[in-house]
């Protein structure tokens, strides 16, 4: 009894630390490599975000020259499901806060 | 379905697939891009981490599986788009493991550009940077098949 009383007044405030923790705008950042093709990374973007040549170069130029693009940005957990796909075609990429409220 | 078929010379492809198969047991157990995000909770990313190397070892697996009985006899590997994908992930997979473990010495504009002077590498390495030179071509060139196939269609 005791020990379920103990779960019950614990668990919510876990989740409102989890929730508080991960609320706010977040950005997918592509970060730079030195091996991965150009026309690699530009297919890969339009693959993942959808994006127009135009668009998806300006981001590809973006990581090559100040090595980090934003290239989406949004809630927390559209947000990790783009980082995981980023992975799966061995792009870096960083979730970062938008710290700017 | 698009259909690509890739010819190449066996007689230069052969060499290098020691130096892939080397690569690919290296990542067997290791992601080619280790995962970044901090704050990601602990189930979660094993979770990640383990979909993401069985996808990875599934891709490495194909794109050995297609230097296979059939291409030494006729040169020629044949994809459509979605074993297209694997191919170039899994050659984007080997060439971040040799440029970390195999070739970290080369200065990145000589490897971007791809003039380096072989004579003055060590033969045990030449097969090692043609590896690397060869995925990015093939990379290229089934790029350049499914940007030419989108512009068709």
């Amino acid at each position: 009894m005791i020990g379920v009383e103990s779960r019950t007044s614990t668990a919510p405030e876990l989740a409102t630390e989890t929730e508080t923790r991960l609320a706010g705008l977040w950005h997918v950042i592509v970060i730079n490599d030195p091996v991965n093709l150009m026309s690699y990374v530009v297919m890969v973007l339009r693959k993942i975000f959808g994006f127009d040549d135009t668009k998806a170069r300006k981001h590809m130029l973006e990581v090559h020259e100040d090595g980090r693009s934003i290239v989406w940005s949004g809630e927390r957990e559209p947000a990790e499901a783009y980082a995981n796909t980023l992975h799966q075609w061995h792009l870096s990429a960083v979730l970062e806060r938008d710290e700017t409220d | 379905m698009k259909r690509i078929e890739v010819r190449l010379s066996v007689s230069v492809v052969a060499p290098l697939l020691d130096v892939i198969r080397e690569m690919a047991n290296s990542l067997s157990e290791n992601l080619a891009v280790p995962l970044q995000i901090d704050d990601l909770d602990e189930v979660m990313r094993e979770a990640w981490v383990e979909d993401l190397q069985r996808e990875q070892n599934a891709d490495l697996d194909f794109l050995l599986g297609l230097f296979d009985e059939e291409f030494f006899r006729d040169g020629v590997i044949q994809l459509d788009e979605e074993t297209a994908d694997r191919v170039i992930r899994a050659s984007a997979a080997v060439r971040l493991r040799l440029r970390s473990e195999r070739l970290p010495d080369i200065d990145e504009s000589m490897l971007e550009s791809g003039d380096v002077a072989m004579n003055e590498l060590p033969e045990s390495r030449r097969n090692v940077f043609l590896c690397y030179i060869f995925l990015a071509t093939l990379q290229e060139l089934i790029i350049q098949h499914l940007e030419m196939g989108e512009s068709k269609s």
